[in-house]
């Protein structure tokens, strides 16, 4: 609730667009650099499985795992449990990389904020 | 007539209301003590004869609407008009007294009272156009179009402003985008 007000009633120049993606460079602040996201799942398995198109993201892999073992033990699904688990714990991970990527945009917008007052203030 | 109509509707047959109308073929039918089988039954001798012309017509008509010569005044004779049915004033029945004791409560209506051509428009569960508003039509107007401006001009600005939680969209993994974990590089 508090980035929605911060952005519509508060201050929208420090609250991050969220629907669109980073706006800083991504490696900046980060000397080592940052680990790249892998897929694992390629093209050709994606859509020999028939995955839905907003499933192919970095977790492909584990949702064909699921369906396919879903196909194997249905009716009786619960079998499926580890692989369900599997999935959702990576999709999990997935959203918490989102927030973090919103949290991230939110405190570089207010250093950009605060730079840009301490150098309107050093021109005075 | 309308009148006519009403004489032989449900009210008088003195049957459980609604029964000759809503349940066809009971024992009302069978025993012969229906005359209409639902209220809005029509007899071809209640159409109102034609224009009347000569002053013999015209008492004659005024006289089968029970009204006196000098206040029968029929609908023009322009196409458009009701043959010699009269053009009585809209007195709609809200507007009648509560109290008084009607012969037809539900019409506020007595016993041989001519009828207006548009009477079921008038009833109590419809149009009252013959009652002082509370307030001006354009204080309604003005409410109305009050209330509808201020609910679209709402729905307009807020169009572009959605609730979401605080996250980026979904990276998906498409032709040349990288991204990124949060883990230092090895």
């Amino acid at each position: 609730m508090g980035h929605v007000y911060s952005q519509y009633l508060g201050d929208p120049a420090v609250t991050p667009d969220h629907t669109k993606g980073p706006t800083f460079d991504p490696l900046y602040g980060y000397p080592g650099g940052r680990k790249e996201r892998v897929m694992i799942a390629t093209l050709e398995e994606m859509e020999s499985a028939q995955l839905p198109l907003n499933k192919r993201d970095y977790c492909a892999h584990l949702a064909i795992d699921h369906r396919a073992c879903r196909q194997r033990v249905w009716p009786l699904t619960y079998k499926c449990a580890h692989e369900k688990h599997t999935y959702l714990n990576c999709e999990y991970a997935d959203y918490v990389l989102r927030l973090k990527e919103h949290e991230r945009e939110r405190r570089l917008l207010e250093r950009a904020k605060r730079k840009a007052e301490r150098a309107a203030r050093a021109a005075h | 007539m309308a009148a006519r109509r009403l004489l032989t509707s449900r009210t008088l047959i003195g049957l459980p209301g609604g029964l000759p109308g809503l349940l066809p073929g009971l024992y009302p039918g069978l025993l012969g003590l229906q005359v209409s089988r639902n209220v809005g039954h029509w007899n071809k001798d209640w159409k109102p004869k034609p224009y009347p012309v000569t002053p013999e017509e015209r008492a004659e008509a005024a006289r089968k609407y029970g009204l006196r010569p000098d206040e029968y005044e029929p609908y023009a004779d322009d196409g458009m008009g009701y043959g010699d049915y009269p053009n009585l004033p809209v007195v709609s029945a809200e507007s009648r007294d509560p109290y008084e004791d009607w012969d037809y409560p539900e019409h506020r209506r007595n016993f041989g009272e001519p009828v207006h051509v548009d009477f079921d428009m008038y009833g109590l569960d419809r149009i009252n156009a013959s009652q002082k508003m509370r307030f001006s039509m354009q204080q309604y107007a003005l409410s109305f179009f009050g209330v509808m401006a201020v609910s679209i001009g709402i729905y307009y600005y807020l169009e572009d402003k959605k609730m979401h939680w605080p996250v980026l969209p979904k990276q998906y993994p498409g032709d040349g985008a990288v991204h990124y974990t949060f883990e230092p590089a090895e």
